[in-house]
Formats: C-alpha cells, structure tokens, sequence
C-alpha cells in the first residue's frame, strides 16, 4: 500500500475506480423513446428503448447523441433523452430488476412516484385521470410528422435541431 | 491523514459522485478511502457522505418526478374544464404540437408530449410540467391561421422546456419535500411516510395549478415563452408573425371589468406584442405564410367555428 501514502496517488486511485465504473455510457430518462438512424426526430427508428437502458456513447453532434444498444444496433438518440448521470441509477435498477417485476421496479422511482399518485388518486377519485391515460395514449409517429411538414411546406430549413 | 490530503480526497469524491448517486459507487469510494489505511472507516463514509449533493431547487426535481406531478396537474386541469372531443382536432393539434416541440431545445421529456383542446368557450392555453399543453375551443376560435395555433402551442411548450410550472412551486414546500423522500436513490414509502409525501405532493399541486388556472407566471416567463415559441416556430418553418397578430387580436377585444382567464394570467398584450414585433425585426429572413397550411387549419377547426 506504500504507492497509495501520497494523497495525490491515493486521488489517482479513486478516479480509476470511478473511470471503470462510469466508462462512455448513457441512460435513457425518458419512459420510451427510439434510437434512429439519422440524428433526426423524422428518421426511421432502428431499435425501441426505455427508461434505465444503457448505452454506449460513440459520438455527439449538435443536440444528438450516436449511441450503441446493448443488442448492438447503432443509431441516434436526442440528448434530452438521455443522461450520464443516471448510469449509477441504472446500475442499481438492473440488480432490482432480477429482484422484482417491471411494476415493482416503477414503483420504486425516486420520490414523487406512482405510489404517490396512486394514493392522491385514491384520495380524490373524481378527477379525470382517465382522460389523461387517453391523452397519454396520442402519440403521432414520426411518419405522420414527416408527412405533415412536408404537405405544408414546413421543416425545409431542416426542423428539429 | 493530513486536513491537506483529507480536503484533496473529498474535492475528487464530490466531482466523481456528481456524475453518479449510485449506492454501489458510494460504498466503493468509502471502501477504497478505507483501505489505504490512512483514513479510518468512519473519516471515509462522512466524506462519501458531505460529497453527495443534497436535493432543494426545482432543477433537483427528476424527469420522471415532473412527470408525475405533471400527470396530476392534467387530471386537475381536464376536471375543471372538460375535454372537447373531437378525434380529427386532436390529431390535427397533437402532431403540429409535436413537430413544434422537436424545434426545441426540449423535444423529449419523461412521458413526451401530448396535446389537448378544452371544452371551454374561455380564452386560455396552459402547460402542465413535463409537456401536457391545453388550449381551450374559445382560444383555438380565435386563431386566423396555423401560424397562430403553432405560436401559441410553442409559446407553452416554451414553459415546458423553461420548467416555468416546476418553479411555481414555494421553496419552503419543496426543500421540506425533499427532506421527507430522503436521500436514497429510489424507495418505496410505508404508509406512513406514504400519507406524508402525498400531502407534500398535493400542495405541490396546489402551487402549480393556482398559477397556471388562477395566478399566472411570473411576467418574465411569459416573455421569455414568447421569445422561445418565436424561435421554435420559425425554426419548424413558420412565418413568425403568428403570436403577434394573436396579441393584437386579444388587445383590441380586452373586455372592461376584472379581468378572466387568459387576461387575468397574462400580461398585457400591448407589451408582449411591442416585444415580440421587436425580436421578429432582428430575426433577418423568415419564412412566409401559406395558404396551403392556413387551408388544412381552417379544415381541422371547423367543428369549433
């Protein structure tokens, strides 16, 4: 132990610790979302991912992130949607994920959570949670997107950044 | 170990756990701390434990948080004012309202983006943290055109990417909020603890939705929202004068007696509208109005005319 006497060395030591666990990974923040071949949302998607996947970071380029799948599809993913600080979230996730069901491990999110929603739902039962799982459920597709810019003139300057 | 050698390890330490909040990792850093020998087993977890973070502004509230309390607020929001249903409009506004948000600098949020119209004859737009945007069938009746529509979702989706709703919320509440959650990366409450958060929960919701229905923002939010909904509306291909005619409109109608609704919540018109006629000059080249969008528009809002 004598190489780690010097704090300088003993620092050395403690980033290389944190550099193997971190490595050039991302995690996806957002609940479900696509990894798509162009770094554009009107692109095609090549692979599904969720909240608490990991990904490899190969690249980054003005607002997009160029990402490997674990499956090993490479494609780009918006930086918003996903996060490096959330790799030690994940990590954690992963072993619960062997430990319980995918409801347990929701559950189990940080703070206000489904938990706590269910619990204000129950205490105010005429609110209109339905209408929010029905207005969760419109989600336009990429293709109808593109084909709404394109039949009106719009995203020509290039659209989404 | 020397207070020298001690402050150096902690300075490393917090810039290593600010990248992580992993358990694991924590235990990992006191465990190599540990076994050099030279700091005792209780030196190295204190110092794991000063170079965590502790949570208390809204920018410490998580992607998946916001949604929640955004979920709660749409559920507060379609009570009050009920959904106007029609299929065809939503579909209309929902994919206009989504390639206006890929134009942000926030175009993916927990549980992405979702578009609705009011059954309300009321004029008013609202956000709801984490992107739930509302515009009511008296707002969507007075739009002339897409241009319009499209700057009044951006200038919301504005307050989404801005997280405007999440710093509605009293300082007070949520550090006392935080405190009650703790420190741990993910949990699940007892029910005891469980009634606690939920009642933090609900008066979270009480100081977003009193802003959003009865109070409004904070007048530079709404500046700010405008500035942005002109940025991403030129940026989706749209001619920028879209929120400026919208003001003008709502200016020249400002009905006498205590204000309600959109004119209660916003500030002046006149103002905005001075502002936004303002950034649009120094915006250069801007593309044009066109008939082929101010036809689909017309088409798509028919049932509310």
């Amino acid at each position: 132990m004598r190489i780690l006497a010097r704090p300088t060395a003993l620092a050395v030591a403690v980033l290389v610790v944190f550099a193997f666990l971190l490595a050039e990974t991302v995690a996806v923040q957002v609940k479900t979302t696509s990894v798509r071949k162009d770094p554009k949302f009107t692109s095609a998607a090549v692979a599904a991912i969720r909240a608490g996947d990991t990904l490899e970071k190969l690249a980054t380029q003005s607002g997009w992130v160029k990402v490997r799948t674990k499956s090993g599809v490479v494609g780009w993913v918006h930086s918003t949607a996903v996060t490096a600080k959330k790799v030690s979230l994940t990590a954690s996730g992963k072993t619960m994920q062997t430990q319980a069901s995918a409801g347990e491990v929701a559950l189990a999110a940080k703070g206000f959570n489904k938990q706590v929603e269910d619990a204000y739902r129950s205490a105010n039962p005429n609110l209109d949670f339905a209408g929010v799982d029905r207005l969760e459920k419109i989600r336009p597709t990429a293709a109808e997107i593109e084909a709404f810019l394109k039949a009106g003139r719009l995203g020509e300057s290039g659209g989404a950044q | 170990m020397s207070a020298r050698a001690k402050a150096f390890a902690a300075a490393i330490l917090a810039a290593a756990l600010a990248l992580t909040g992993c358990q694991a990792v924590k235990q990992g850093a006191a465990d190599v701390l540990a076994s050099t020998g030279k700091v005792s087993r209780e030196d190295a977890d204190a110092l794991v434990r000063t170079a965590e973070t502790l949570r208390s502004t809204f920018a410490d509230i998580t992607e998946e948080e916001e949604y929640y309390i955004g979920r709660s607020t749409a559920a507060l929001i379609l009570s009050k004012y009920g959904l106007y249903r029609n299929d065809a409009l939503s579909a209309y506004v929902n994919v206009l309202g989504t390639a206006i948000a890929y134009s942000s600098e926030r175009p993916e949020t927990y549980g992405g983006y979702h578009f609705a119209v009011l059954a309300s004859d009321e004029v008013n737009a609202m956000a709801a943290p984490g992107g739930f945007i509302f515009v009511t069938k008296g707002l969507v009746k007075r739009c002339a055109d897409e241009e319009t529509l499209a700057a009044i979702l951006a200038h919301e989706i504005g307050h989404v990417a801005g997280r405007h709703g999440l710093q509605s919320i009293k300082k007070s509440r949520l550090v006392d909020a935080f405190k009650l959650i703790g420190g741990e990366a993910a949990r699940q409450f007892d029910s005891e603890e469980l009634a606690k958060v939920t009642a933090a929960f609900d008066g979270v919701l009480g100081d977003v939705v009193e802003t959003l229905v009865e109070r409004g923002y904070d007048r530079k939010f709404e500046y700010e929202a405008d500035k942005l909904a002109l940025s991403y509306t030129v940026r989706t291909g749209y001619a920028p004068d879209g929120l400026a005619a919208f003001l003008r409109g709502m200016e020249e109608d400002k009905p006498a007696g205590p204000a309600a609704g959109w004119f209660k919540t916003h500030p002046s018109a006149a103002e905005r509208s001075a502002r936004v006629k303002a950034e649009i000059a120094a915006l250069g080249a801007v593309p044009v109005k066109l008939a082929v969008r101010t036809a689909r528009f017309a088409a798509a809002v028919k049932p509310v005319r």
